[in-house]
């Protein structure tokens, strides 16, 4: 009886401006015996995984930030953040509805984050780069508990961190 | 955390009114275990918010929750603290906390420094935690909303979670007795427990409660709790209410008791009737 194996690779990266591209590649192979499966799964696996890092490196086309969703109806804007028409030196996002600008964590948190960014210059691939050693993952794939923590990392960077919270418990200190 | 400006709010007095719906509308841990100990001490902290000088046992337990959000945080990053960067972190804290609101040292200032110094050398040196084990959320403020449950907004800040379970650390003068503490503290437990589940969208392993205890030899005390279950959180749900109805009332009757002896408004107390 033929064995038929399906592995399937796929790697998704952030890119600047909090958006991101993946690939993803599959393959099938028949093996004769069972026996087969295990070392043959570490080969493909290997062979997969060499193949999609190889070709993710070329990032394609990435849109210019200044000039991307310029055009159009201003409906595009709607969840966007402006802030009385100062393009703060290029780094103002703009954020589009559609399903690609959908956040993980809220929209409260996500506005929140925007504005920090946009209102203390920081800048968006430093910010990428952080969510990313923090977590792993691009700013809009954080939950909200992660979500939170970047903002509280935003806030020391913009130097405003938060009051200490154990003002509550003067006979046993609790957060 | 989403409701709060990045620039300094204006400070608005508010009416008594005005601060008991506030209190009804966002409920923490502490606003609740106070309210369910002593409502009168509930009413002088959170009502009237009467002016009190600054315990030292509260500069302490500041410095030292500090001075681990730092350790953590740099393990999390991966340039861990040596024990002389630790120092150097618990020196800021202090020097920080005198500035932002200074205490009547009495001239035991250096002996309580030198208190909280070993506190966290102590858990520098025996909470267990590997240099490489990255933590989930180090002193992260999380919230939900339970007005689906007729509820209020919960709030609260986790001081750490390391995969997937929650850890509260506290600074205490008196080592804890590991068979009430799971009861003594459910309210923040499950409190914490809810928040977390909202904000990871998963369960929390487990909750573990570390006293750092103020002895001549310092002492930690590790309390592992199991994650929260239905009927705590029924127990929780039900507090919630009674609180909720307790202000509706304006019921801030005093509970005089134990607790008594360490009350900032003992004095006020005494004049109430
Ligand atoms: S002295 Fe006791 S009864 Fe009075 S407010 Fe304080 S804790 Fe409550």
């Amino acid at each position: 009886m033929a064995v038929r194996l399906s592995a399937n690779y796929s790697k998704k990266l952030g890119l600047p401006q909090y958006s991101s591209h993946s690939f993803s590649a599959s393959v099938e192979v028949e093996l004769t015996d069972l026996n087969q499966v295990e070392s043959e799964c570490q080969k493909l696996y290997q062979l997969l995984q060499q193949s999609v890092d190889q070709e993710i490196q070329q990032v394609g086309f990435v849109p210019d930030p200044k000039q991307y969703g310029q055009k159009g109806s201003s409906s595009g804007l709607r969840n966007g953040f402006h802030r009385n028409g100062n393009n703060q030196n290029g780094r103002q996002f703009r954020v589009h509805n559609g399903s690609q600008d959908r956040w993980a964590c809220t929209d409260g948190q996500r506005g929140f984050i925007l504005r920090i960014t946009n209102e203390n210059n920081l800048d968006k691939q430093e910010i990428e780069a952080l969510a990313h050693r923090l977590y792993g993952l691009g700013v809009k794939h954080l939950n909200k508990m992660q979500a939170s923590q970047l903002i509280e990392e935003l806030l020391t960077l913009a130097g405003k961190p938060r009051q200490s919270r154990w003002h509550q418990q003067p006979q046993q200190q609790a957060a | 955390m989403t409701n709060l400006a990045v620039s300094p709010p204006q400070k608005v007095e508010r009416s008594e009114n005005e601060i008991l719906t506030g209190l009804q509308q966002t409920v923490s841990a502490s606003r609740l275990t106070l309210f369910l100990q002593c409502r009168l001490k509930f009413y002088y902290r959170y009502v009237l918010k009467l002016p009190k000088p600054k315990p030292a046992s509260l500069h302490v337990g500041n410095v030292v929750h500090a001075t681990l959000k730092a350790w953590h945080k740099a393990r999390w990053i991966g340039t861990p603290l040596t024990l002389k960067g630790l120092h150097d972190e618990f020196s800021k804290a202090w020097d920080d906390q005198n500035k932002e609101e200074p205490v009547d040292w009495q001239g035991e200032e250096e002996d309580e420094r030198l208190t909280a110094w070993r506190l966290c050398e102590l858990y520098y040196r025996q909470s267990g935690f590997e240099h490489a084990e990255k933590p989930d959320a180090v002193e992260v403020p999380v919230e939900t909303d339970l007005s689906s449950h007729g509820l209020p907004r919960l709030i609260g800040v986790l001081d750490l979670v390391q995969q997937r379970k929650i850890i509260d650390y506290k600074t205490s003068s008196t080592t804890p007795n590991s068979e009430k503490v799971a009861h003594t503290h459910e309210v923040q437990t499950s409190i914490y427990a809810i928040l977390f589940r909202e904000a990871a969208s998963i369960r929390e392993e487990g909750i573990e409660l570390h006293h750092l205890v103020k002895l001549k030899n310092p002492k930690l005390c590790i309390t592992q709790l199991p994650p929260m279950t239905d009927s705590q959180q029924n127990r929780l749900f039900h507090l919630l209410e009674a609180y909720l109805e307790g202000i509706d009332r304006k019921d801030f009757v005093p509970s005089p008791g134990m607790g008594c002896a360490s009350c900032e408004f003992f004095n006020e107390c005494r004049h109430w009737n």
